[in-house]
């Protein structure tokens, strides 16, 4: 019964909470400079180490920087990583599967093997290696995930387009002698993107993870410069003793990954039963 | 059968070939060289060394002839050695593989022990209290960065309950153990990774599972197997189980690339010696044959994954093992 | 046999009502066929599978009754519906493709009635199994029990439904348009096989179509349907040569369009 309610409300709980979630979010990141107590680098030896208090409402780390501050210009950070991260496997994607989907024969072959390659790869190691070769910096991290996150896209737009390929209004639009670049986009890839929402923005999710994982490991986004996961990188060296360095930032993460699921999730839900 | 599994082999050769040119293309197609003087963090390597190697690796010719030697020299399993030590670098991804692929393997197998009777009793209790549990921990397991969890379990269980072992596959005096001992100080010892890794997963799967297991009990086969009296218990593991469990095979083959990518993080935090560990200090090092190597390697173990996963898929399916007749 | 009377059937589609059956009557006497006819819509397969409550769980039977041999079967428990299913009162369903299980062989559907309802041991199900599919005409048994549903054509499929559901001989069959999947020629040889096997085992048809053609060449009786009502119900005969109610006669003018009346 509670799910048939959820159901038929305008827009469902779970999506409205991931919206409040991500803009509360992308307020933070926004507004960074003006809500933060503290800058983020602002190194003080006089407060080491210290546990949340009200001058550092979530503690400070071992050079004395306020988490808090840190966390909200991470947020910055993480957010401009994912969003352009997946705007840019969006156009890849996008094309390569219109193209496959659309003209099909030798192109689709080599446009489809390629991906059949590339997902062949653990997308971590390939990021790795190339971050072994590249200095570690956030515009190459961005490239870096973009160009390696744009398979999936590609197959969803290619199957979108060749179900909708042979239906009537495209063999309309051909009948009144529509080019193809319009038809691809006029007609086509509206209705096919769709399912791409859903997808972008798990893919946003999992760019942040991504990021944040690499910046744990010291090859993502380079102290100073805050990012949820290098602020982590000192958890390890602090666990018994300093749990709030451990905690927040992850939670940090979490909450962002958990409200891009949630928006994610909404989405489907709303267009299952609209459909 | 053999059929498909023939065409299937075939089709994977342009992969493989795909796979050894991309990995090459990552290493040498960017900008700096292998051994360029920035990018070589490594202070052991002084400068003739490295003009010995430039010459040796023949980096010096032209990237196409470069190509071609090293993929004739992969045929031939020899990696070549690595930068760190000399050793020659599949002995050093041998000595390791096997921890890896046990942490994996197992963690699979808790993945399907765990989640498959979850995502079932999901669908068949659809809309009931442990339905909307259970979602909810999917969610927050799905969405939970696996090494926060991880720190923040070595926090809790390791550092305040001292219950496991924090890192190391052994403990110090293991060498003095009895073999039974021995066996359970392993096993400890991999509680908490083989534990973390299976989080996203056990999301993953139950969620899939219980989505499969709702679209089958909609076929109209059901109505038949109701129809003809059967016991809703035979009805739901009977015809139900059996469809909506072929997805999942497909789904645990393409679960391969995200585990050996996150064995990388899981090994490091753990200090567990396998591949994932190595590929990261190859990582930190500069060692370019070793990363090359491991490259191809996460790349080939996840192919044979997929393979695995198709074959068990047309053997376990009817429609595919058999064809038409 | 089978007597409904005032049934009324409403789906719960996430807080909307969809009222399915508005007080459905009709019955069925022993060794009789009774066609339920109609256009999509109408209610005939709801009507069908309320019988032995196969609806789905957005369905809502909220009255009437409908006995069989003395038995209101909406108000027995799930356990002695499960003897009736299949026992008593068995169906066969539109596509025989989908309503057979993919993933196991024909010959072991065709068993599990057998093996439940008559406690038979497997070889003995087995030797029974194909005598049924003897008995449906088809030859090599042994290889077609071995077969998978997507191996065999429709019409073989469609016999092995058959097959299925005479299994422990029942006393009621109910077809929901078994026929309307397949070609014509095969819809023939079905149709045949429907009526001879009913003259041999002695058992009552509800036969459920839109076509009247059809309807006319089995049926004792029939009965038309309109959105969830019986608009009329008699012998075939007078059906087709005094149409009372509006709909019956709109349902003969479109046959006749067609020219298969």
């Amino acid at each position: 019964m509670a799910k048939s309610e959820r159901a038929h409300t305008g827009m469902n709980k779970l999506l409205c909470t991931g919206i409040v979630i991500i803009g509360l979010l992308g307020a933070l990141a926004i507004l960074a400079p003006f809500i933060s107590p503290y800058e983020p680098t602002l190194i003080d030896a006089t407060s080491l180490l210290m546990p949340p208090s009200c001058a550092h409402p979530l503690g400070t780390d071992s050079l004395g920087r306020d988490l808090l501050s840190r966390i909200i210009y991470g947020a910055r950070i993480s957010l401009s990583i994912g969003i352009i991260a997946v705007g840019i496997s969006l156009c890849i994607g996008v094309i390569t599967g219109s193209i496959a989907g659309y003209f099909g024969g030798l192109a689709d072959s080599v446009i489809m093997r390629s991906a059949d390659i590339m997902l062949c790869f653990p997308t971590f190691f390939l990021i790795l290696a190339v971050v072994a070769v590249l200095e570690p910096s956030i515009i190459n991290i961005m490239v870096i995930i973009g160009l390696t996150s744009w398979m999936g896209i590609a197959r969803l737009i290619r199957s979108e387009i060749l179900s909708l390929k042979e239906r009537e209004f495209i063999q309309a639009a051909k009948a009144i002698g529509a080019s193809h670049m319009r038809i691809i986009c006029r007609h086509l890839l509206p209705n096919a993107l769709g399912p791409v929402f859903v997808n972008a923005t798990l893919g946003i999710a999992g760019a942040i993870l991504l990021e944040s994982a690499l910046s744990f490991l010291g090859l993502g986004v380079q102290p100073p410069v805050p990012s949820w996961g290098n602020i982590l990188i000192e958890s390890k060296a602090t666990l018994g003793v300093a749990w709030w360095i451990t905690l927040f930032p992850g939670l940090a993460i979490f909450v962002t990954i958990l409200g891009f699921n949630f928006i994610a999730e909404g989405l489907r839900r709303q267009w299952d039963y609209n459909a | 059968m053999l059929n498909y599994i023939a065409r299937r082999l075939i089709s994977s050769i342009p992969v493989l070939l795909g796979i050894t040119v991309i990995s090459f293309a990552v290493i040498h197609l960017v900008p700096g060289k292998p051994t360029s003087i920035e990018s070589a963090l490594n202070p052991k390597v002084s400068l003739q060394v490295r003009e010995r190697l430039e010459k040796l690796y023949g980096l010096n010719k032209p990237i196409h002839v470069q190509y071609l030697e090293w993929t004739r020299r992969l045929l031939k399993f020899d990696f070549g050695r690595s930068f760190s030590d000399g050793r020659p670098v599949i002995e050093k991804i041998a000595e390791r593989l096997p921890l890896t692929v046990t942490i994996n393997a197992l963690s699979m197998f808790f993945i399907l022990v765990i989640a498959i009777p979850l995502g079932v009793r999901s669908a068949q209790a659809s809309g009931s209290w442990f339905d909307t549990i259970t979602t909810f921990f999917v969610f927050l397991f799905f969405a939970a960065p696996t090494f926060w969890v991880a720190l923040l379990l070595m926090q809790f269980v390791c550092i305040k309950l001292g219950a496991l072992p924090i890192s190391g596959i052994t403990s110090l005096d293991f060498e003095y153990f009895t073999f039974p001992q021995k066996i359970a100080d392993i096993a400890r010892h991999l509680i908490l990774p083989v534990g973390v890794s299976c989080i996203t997963g056990l999301a993953a799967v139950s969620r899939y599972m219980r989505t499969s297991m709702r679209e089958a009990l909609q076929q109209p086969y059901i109505y038949t197997a109701r129809a003809k009296g059967l016991p809703e218990r035979v009805v739901l593991y009977k015809h139900a189980f059996r469809n909506a469990v072929l997805p999942i095979i497909t789904i645990l083959g393409l679960s391969i690339p995200g585990l050996i990518g996150g064995s990388v993080i899981f090994e490091s935090l753990f200090a567990l010696p396998g591949i994932g560990r190595l590929f990261y200090e190859a990582v930190m090092m500069r060692d370019y044959p070793l990363i090359m190597a491991e490259v191809v390697l996460g790349a080939l173990l996840t192919m044979a994954g997929n393979l695995i996963a198709d074959i068990s898929y047309a053997y376990v399916d009817p429609r595919i093992r058999y064809g038409k007749k | 046999m089978l007597e409904i009377s005032n049934l009324h059937v409403h789906f719960d589609l996430n807080g909307t009502i969809v009222k399915a059956l508005c007080g459905v009557a009709l019955g069925v006497g022993p060794k009789e066929t009774l066609a339920v006819a109609g256009e999509s819509g109408s209610g005939k397969t709801v009507t069908a599978l309320s019988v032995t409550r196969l609806l789905p769980s957005s369905a809502r039977v909220t009255s009437g009754e409908i006995y069989f041999n003395g038995d209101d079967l909406l108000l027995l428990g799930e356990g002695a519906l499960r003897k009736v299913r299949g026992k008593e009162i068995a169906y066969i369903f539109q596509e025989p493709g989908t309503f057979l299980n993919p993933v196991y062989t024909v010959g072991n559907q065709i068993m599990e009635p057998l093996l439940l309802h008559q406690g038979l041991s497997r070889a003995e199900a087995f030797a029974e199994a194909l005598k049924l599919l003897a008995l449906v005409r088809i030859k090599q048994g042994r290889r077609v029990f071995f077969s998978y549903p997507h191996q065999l054509s429709g019409g073989m499929n469609q016999r092995i439904g058959i097959a299925m559901s005479l299994a422990c001989r029942p006393r009621l069959l109910i077809a929901d348009e078994p026929t309307t999947a397949l070609d014509v020629t095969t819809e023939t040889e079905i149709l045949d096989l429907l009526c001879e096997l009913k003259s041999n085992f002695g058992f009552s048809l509800l036969f459920i179509t839109h076509n009247l053609s059809i309807a006319r060449r089995i049926a004792d009786r029939i009965c038309v349907m309109h959105k969830g009502f019986v608009v009329e119900e008699a012998d075939t005969e007078r059906i087709f040569s005094s149409p009372q109610h509006f709909h019956t006669k709109e349902l003969i003018r479109a046959y006749q369009a067609i020219g298969t009346l």
